[in-house]
């Protein structure tokens, strides 16, 4: 299947027309993508209509475009055309704006990585934007280059054609890899001209996604040459410690692996957006039927009464069931406001203020914001997210003896010593490490006791660390993060690790310099849990050094070997405090000894088959009978908070998933570090499970295989869901995101992402809510994610205060906007019976236009704003709050119905105590007012004091401003009537303002006050009443907070639960150590570097991740 | 790390009690003092309005006579257009039981007439009623021009369908000569009504200021023809005509008619005894109602409605019983110690 071919420095063989796919209609273009990326949707022109038809895609927009439609329509018009224009216009407006200021930022962020430039080789070098490289051309990249596309490494300037590069961007990994071109290509295309010519062919893959495969076939000189992934540089990654290295595009632009992982952005919506849509078509049901159910009256009434009435007639020659057509659309005009239009509107303009008080508080970026209340799964990457991916030397045990901070407390030195040690005696310490044990200084100096000497030219001499100077400075460059640590900190005692060569190693020992020769380097791995090297001292001896965890070295000591207890001890404290251990030991080897072994070793390193299996045997055999030395303690550093953190959300119900590429002791590790496992909780591992599994996999047909693979991955959720914490280790990026993905499908839970590298993006843009933390692994986080902050331990705030916050202010908010537009709207419904179910209106027009944008929508949005139930510290306090959004409590279709009920009850009152009062009353001067001019005005004015009232009562946290903007909204509406009813304006635009008078008319009579007065009364004080009982007889947990909201305020000071549970007698290992093999092959060169392990499969695609659950003991 | 810190550090946003969220506010809560004093405040008040709403109520005199009937007679001449001009009056006895003490009040009264039909009262004209464009006919179709496209002044449905029964009151003191009671047909209207809405096109004489205009086609008379007598009760600014343009909420209304005049026998009000009505009746009559005419007194609190008394004293009394049991529940609730959840 390799199809996809590429042809060296001949960009026309490109453009071949069979490489050519129909796009759209006639224009064709190549399969082969060039190199420009675009991640914006609009362009100038494609703007406004691609914006507008995305605007009227969305259900309301579109309803409200045909409603101003059948507004133009003179028959049916019920209502004035702007009454739906003017506020449409306001909500395209909005988004289109905020559309377009998002669109920009993406053009900007699209063209500053497609003008980054490139040295492209071709009739000489010259420099070239990224998005004009195309696949084939050859480009020549330099030390600390971003890769501009997939490229094959051709040649570099380091011997081996070696080439380092950093994948944090793609994978997360911050150590180096290294690369390796073919012999050949190496050796002929060195120089320039040599790279113009080359016209090799290759055969590969088609682009995919997969960053660690790659298979295809080099074409040159007539030789085939199989191509592998370690000879691809991939886009995203950066060039290190290598001076230049040659490379032949093969995938440009959106071909390149990493824009295939990216997944598609998709438009996320809120739990409640989908709620609130269903509960608008619900609204939109209701609407036709009430319409219709009028409709029916009206021609039935024009059957009866209308046709038969001389002083109806209006000069049209209508049936009565036409009429009653007509009059069904009349009516959809104006019960309209049931489906409100500036409810999307308002809930935009809430979410975008709540943003900016979650920025204010913190560093956020977008408005998903009630959606932080509801949140079931948090799914965390590990490094850089809960970890600070920095290593630290913490503590040791030599000779049974630990050094470290305990010292302190153990009477060896007077006063505790918080200062640190200093290294200034040093001249290759680096400055960086924080070391308080005095003693072990002392130690090193005098020299009483051998092995702490030892101990640390054990760490300085057995590694595969690689050292660069630079300005004289020692720069090390280790695989793993643990293992720079460890050199560094022997560095900074005065064993500093200086140079080596294939064969030797130099190292200054406090001050002297010696060098060793290394007679092997028996490297990492998984299996073998340690390392060793094999050196010849400058007198002479043997000697062999060992490092790796406390089990495998247990096992090959020699049986004499002193302080075993002690260092076991010791090991098992370190373990309590979750610092990473290793084990060193050393053992003397005589000559005839080792030239036994090394004819053995010599065989089995050119084996030609298992080569591993024998290698390890060999190795086997030579790590026996060692002597132990002591053991290392490195601190995986936390970010700050994490564990208080972890627990908090603990509390409030929230799952926690830790998703990581390591492996699994040291995601173990991690999971106690952070209190994610504790002692008490009984740990379970996937590959238990997953063989059962597999077992009964295997007897089930092929045909169904599907089938049980959806089953299967139902049962790892349900699995996995009942434990009260899950970390996954060996995940791919793409596999976080399809965890993500299967806990959202099927525990239809709100689901949060958070991590901090490019390797989590996927996982952050499947996830209900990505939050990206920008800390050291690069910006693509935090691009792609929805809030980003600079610490996991914000994610607290977020989620307890702010998330509850919104979403409790969202879910009031939305309750009182169905309520108010229905007992607004419901009043015309009501009337209808009386006005022969002619779409008369029980209001004027212009308080239809204004009610929802000037009279009732300020302190509903200040609401939404403002509101707080208890305070942010007490939400911190009792995270227990948190459930109501989790479980739906405060919206759903039963809260929905009560607003529903409770809106068309008030519409009732409103409509009929006014229209009892009405009937047969006489005004003060002896006419009788019961004209409909100022029944409206009392209607309208029951209803702004009531829905006004009404927020009054549904603010829990009344500010000046809530309270200004209650009465202001109040006053505003008098305001605006008595101006609107004046003379003035009735003179100079008699047929737009046809009420004269009649607010000063009509607000003059007692009764009519006294109307307005039992009509708010009646509306309100049920509402107090049952607010009253419930809280009473159910009080819910901020109820209850908030009624002993002082005494919690006096006992403000309420102490933390110790969280750090220790001591206990656990054995567990901590041993963990964050890399597969070293670059032990590297440096006894000649060898070929054998594939590095690769991943495991997918989960989700084959069922056989290593997963671990934890279940709550 | 340390890079990032900085970073956050000067992005530190404004520690302002807005921006935190911290502005200084009164916690709602629905104490239980609170409420409960509230419900029986409430609850005392609605009761005493509901009762003083009653009284004032009671006292008040009222009667209402239905003509639809008696009438009918010349309800049926006037169906033949032919007789439009023929006379025809129904006269209607009543006796006032109880003398009508202070000001008394006529009222004509409809039953079933849809004066709040939503095409019905688009069917007129303000910028014509301001008497500034006599031409301008807006919405008034299908009564904005006669056949020889003349504007109909006023035009429109509402103006069309004028209520034109003219109603005498006559007091038989003695059961011999009937006295006509003295009504005054002034000041029946709102002010911004005859002094702002509507007014005459200004002109020497009120026929030539309404030149090339028709009346409506159900009109007897043309509008500059409705009061000859007083020029300030004529054209637009007729009473009569301005007060039935203020259309009514619902279908069954009153409208007011006439005022007593306080002299003679009347200087008291209406005394008790035997009156009469006499109704000349119009051309346009048939719709599927009744109508009527009312006599009342006044007070400060309006007509003769119970409702409002009504529903005030029972929204008191249902107040105070609320106000009880939720006392009630609330002390058998505070006995039971209430359980503080844990930290």
């Amino acid at each position: 299947d390799c199809t996809w071919q590429v042809k060296a420095n001949d960009r026309s063989f490109h453009e071949q027309p069979h490489f050519m796919n129909t796009k759209f209609f006639c224009i064709k273009e190549s399969k082969y993508a060039n190199n420009a990326i675009k991640t914006y949707k609009y362009n100038a022109f494609s703007f406004l209509p691609m914006n507008l038809f995305e605007q009227f895609k969305r259900a309301a927009n579109f309803y409200f475009l045909i409603l101003l439609i059948l507004q133009a329509i003179p028959q049916i018009s019920t209502l004035a055309w702007y009454t739906t224009l003017f506020p449409l216009l306001v909500v395209l407006g909005i988004t289109a704006m905020k559309d377009l200021v998002d669109d920009v930022a993406r053009h900007k962020m699209d063209n500053e990585i497609n003008n980054r430039t490139c040295e492209v080789i071709k009739d000489g070098r010259y420099f070239t934007k990224w998005k004009e490289i195309q696949v084939g051309d050859i480009i020549r990249l330099k030390k600390n280059d971003f890769i501009p596309a997939d490229i094959l490494l051709l040649s570099s300037s380091e011997p081996n054609s070696l080439c380092y590069v950093e994948t944090a961007e793609l994978d997360g990994e911050t150590n180096l890899k290294f690369k390796m071109a073919l012999e050949i290509t190496h050796q002929y295309l060195q120089r320039e001209n040599a790279l113009t010519t080359f016209d090799g062919f290759i055969e590969c893959e088609e682009p995919n996604n997969r960053l660690d495969k790659f298979t295809g076939t080099l074409f040159w000189r007539n030789t085939s040459f199989p191509l592998d992934a370690d000879k691809i540089l991939l886009r995203g990654c950066v060039i290190r410690n290598t001076d230049f290295c040659h490379g032949m595009v093969i995938f440009a632009g959106a071909d390149t692996k990493i824009m295939k992982n990216s997944g598609k952005t998709r438009f996320k919506r809120t739990k409640i957006d989908y709620l609130m849509n269903y509960m608008v078509y619900t609204i939109f049901v209701v609407l036709i039927l009430v319409s219709a159910g009028l409709a029916i009256g009206h021609a039935y009434w024009e059957a009866q009464i209308g046709n038969n009435s001389w002083y109806l007639y209006d000069g049209e020659d209508y049936t009565p069931s036409y009429r009653g057509f007509l009059n069904f659309w009349g009516y959809i005009i104006i019960l309209n406001t049931m489906v409100p239009i500036s409810l999307y509107v308002s809930v935009e303009v809430i979410r975008l203020g709540q943003s900016y008080f979650i920025n204010w508080d913190l560093q956020i970026t977008t408005t998903l914001n009630e959606q932080l209340g509801q949140i079931h799964y948090i799914f965390s990457d590990k490094t850089g997210t809960l970890t600070q991916n920095i290593m630290t030397f913490k503590k040791c045990c030599i000779n049974g003896q630990i050094y470290g901070e305990w010292n302190t407390s153990k009477g060896m030195s007077l006063a505790p010593e918080k200062d640190p040690v200093d290294f200034s005696w040093n001249m290759f310490a680096d400055g960086k490490l924080a070391f308080y044990d005095h003693y072990l200084i002392e130690q090193i100096h005098s020299g009483k006791e051998s092995e702490v000497r030892q101990f640390f030219f054990l760490l300085a001499v057995c590694h595969t660390v690689m050292v660069d100077r630079i300005d004289g400075q020692l720069n090390y460059q280790a695989a793993s993060p643990d293992e720079g640590a460890l050199v560094s900190a022997a560095r900074n005692f005065g064993f500093a690790f200086l140079a080596r060569t294939q064969n030797t190693i130099t190292i200054s020992e406090l001050g002297t310099e010696r060098t060793y020769d290394v007679l092997a380097i028996l490297d990492f791995n998984s299996d073998r849990k340690r390392m060793s090297i094999i050196v010849r001292t400058p007198e002479g001896n043997i000697r062999l050094y060992c490092k790796g965890a406390d089990t495998v070295i247990y096992e090959r000591l020699h049986q004499m070997s002193p302080t075993k207890q002690e260092t076991q001890d010791a090991l098992d404290i370190f373990a309590s405090e979750t610092l990473r251990t290793l084990c060193l030991c050393y053992k003397e080897i005589e000559e005839k000894e080792y030239e036994e072994w090394n004819k053995k070793f010599m065989a089995a390193s050119i084996a030609s088959t298992n080569r591993d299996e024998a290698l390890d045997k060999v190795y086997e055999e030579i790590e026996k009978d060692l002597i132990l030395l002591g053991a290392t303690a490195i601190e995986d550093k936390l970010q700050d908070g994490v564990p208080e953190t972890i627990s908090k959300l603990a509390k409030a119900d929230i799952k926690i998933w830790v998703l990581t590429g390591d492996k699994k002791e040291t995601a173990e590790n991690i999971g106690f570090a952070c209190e994610l496992l504790t002692e008490d909780t009984t740990i379970c591992y996937g590959e238990d499970i997953k063989t059962e599994e597999e077992r009964r996999m295997r007897t089930q047909s092929k045909r169904r295989l599907e089938a049980r693979k959806e089953q299967r991955q139902k049962n790892f959720v349900d699995l996995a869901c009942e434990c009260s914490a899950v970390i996954c280790c060996r995940v791919t990026p793409k596999q976080k995101a399809m965890v993500v993905d299967l806990v959202k499908r099927y525990k239809k839970a709100i689901t949060l992402a958070i991590g901090d590298g490019a390797n989590d993006v996927n996982m952050i843009k499947t996830a209900h809510i990505g939050v990206g933390i920008s800390g050291q692994e690069g910006m693509q986080a935090v691009m792609s994610s929805d809030y980003s902050f600079a610490q996991f331990r914000y994610l607290q705030r977020l989620l307890l205060v702010h998330g509850r916050w919104s979403y409790i202010r969202m879910c009031k908010f939305l309750r009182y906007f169905f309520y108010k537009n229905f007992a607004f709207t419901l009043v015309h419904f009501w009337y209808s019976f009386f006005n022969g179910y002619s779409a008369q209106t029980a209001y004027e027009d212009w308080f239809i236009t204004l009610y929802n944008v000037l009279y009732s929508s300020l302190p509903v949005l200040l609401m939404g704003l403002l509101d707080q139930d208890v305070s942010d510290k007490l939400s911190l306090r009792f995270p227990g709050l948190y459930v109501v959004g989790q479980r739906d409590l405060l919206f759903n279709y039963k809260k929905f119905f009560v607003s529903l009920v409770h809106g068309i009850l008030t519409s009732m009152i409103l409509f009929f105590i006014p229209l009892g009062a009405y009937l047969q009353t006489v005004g003060q001067d002896g006419e009788a007012p019961s004209d409909y001019q100022s029944f409206a005005v009392t209607i309208a004015s029951a209803l702004i004091i009531t829905v006004n009232f009404q927020i009054g009562l549904d603010t829990s946290y009344w500010t000046f401003v809530n309270a200004f903007s209650i009465f202001g909204s109040i006053a505003l509406y008098f305001g605006i009537m008595f101006d609107f009813h004046s003379a003035g304006i009735h003179v100079l635009f008699p047929s737009a303002f046809q009420f004269t008078g009649t607010a000063s008319n009509a607000l003059r009579q007692p009764y009519i006050w006294l109307t307005i007065i039992l009509t708010v009364a009646v509306c309100l004080l049920p509402v107090v009443a049952i607010r009253f009982l419930s809280m009473t007889i159910w009080p819910s947990e901020s109820d209850k907070i908030q009624k002993h909201r002082k005494r919690l305020k006096a006992e403000e000071q309420w102490k933390r639960r110790q969280v750090f549970r220790r001591g206990v007698s656990s054995r567990r290992s901590a041993y963990a150590f964050s890399h597969q093999r070293g670059y032990a092959d590297l440096i006894s060169s000649g060898r070929s570097i054998r594939k590095k392990r690769s991943p495991l499969d997918a989960i989700i695609a084959d069922g056989t991740a290593e997963y671990r659950r934890t279940v709550e003991s | 790390m340390k890079r990032i810190s900085e970073d956050y550090q000067s992005r530190l946003p404004d520690n302002t009690a807005l921006k935190q969220q911290q502005l200084p506010a009164y916690r709602l809560q629905l104490s239980a003092t609170g409420v409960l004093s509230g419900f029986f405040a409430a609850g005392a008040f609605c009761l005493g309005m509901g009762i003083i709403l009653i009284l004032s109520a009671k006292s008040i005199k009222e009667i209402e006579v239905k003509y639809t009937k008696i009438c009918a007679n010349c309800a049926e001449l006037r169906e033949d257009a032919t007789n439009f001009d023929k006379e025809c009056t129904c006269s209607i006895p009543f006796y006032l039981s109880e003398t009508m003490k202070g000001n008394v009040y006529m009222y004509y009264k409809l039953y079933g007439f849809y004066q709040n039909l939503y095409q019905y009262i688009l069917s007129r004209s303000n910028s014509q009623l301001l008497g500034t464009d006599l031409k301008d006919v807006g919405n008034c179709a299908p009564f904005s021009n006669s056949h020889d496209g003349t504007p109909i002044a006023p035009c429109g449905a509402i103006a069309n369908s004028i209520f034109n029964d003219t109603i005498i009151l006559s007091y038989n003191l003695n059961s011999s000569i009937p006295i006509e009671v003295p009504m005054l047909k002034s000041k029946i209207t709102w002010w911004t009504d005859k002094y702002v809405k509507f007014q005459n096109p200004s002109s020497i004489n009120l026929s030539s200021a309404f030149a090339g205009t028709t009346k409506p086609p159900y009109w007897s008379k043309p509008v500059y023809e409705l009061d000859e007598e007083d020029p300030g009760n004529n054209g637009f600014l007729n009473d009569d005509f301005i007060v039935w343009m203020r259309t009514a909420a619902f279908p069954t209304f009153k409208k007011l008619y006439r005022r007593l005049n306080r002299i003679q026998y009347f200087i008291e009000g209406l005394p008790a005894g035997n009156y009469s009505l006499l109704i000349f009746d119009f051309p346009v009559t048939r719709f599927k109602g009744e109508k009527s005419v009312v006599l009342s007194t006044l007070t400060w609190s309006g007509g003769s409605s119970l409702f409002l008394g009504l529903a005030y004293t029972v929204t008191g009394a249902v107040t105070w019983l609320a106000a009880f049991s939720m006392m009630a529940i609330h002390l058998m609730l505070k006995k039971k110690k209430m359980l503080f959840i844990q930290d």
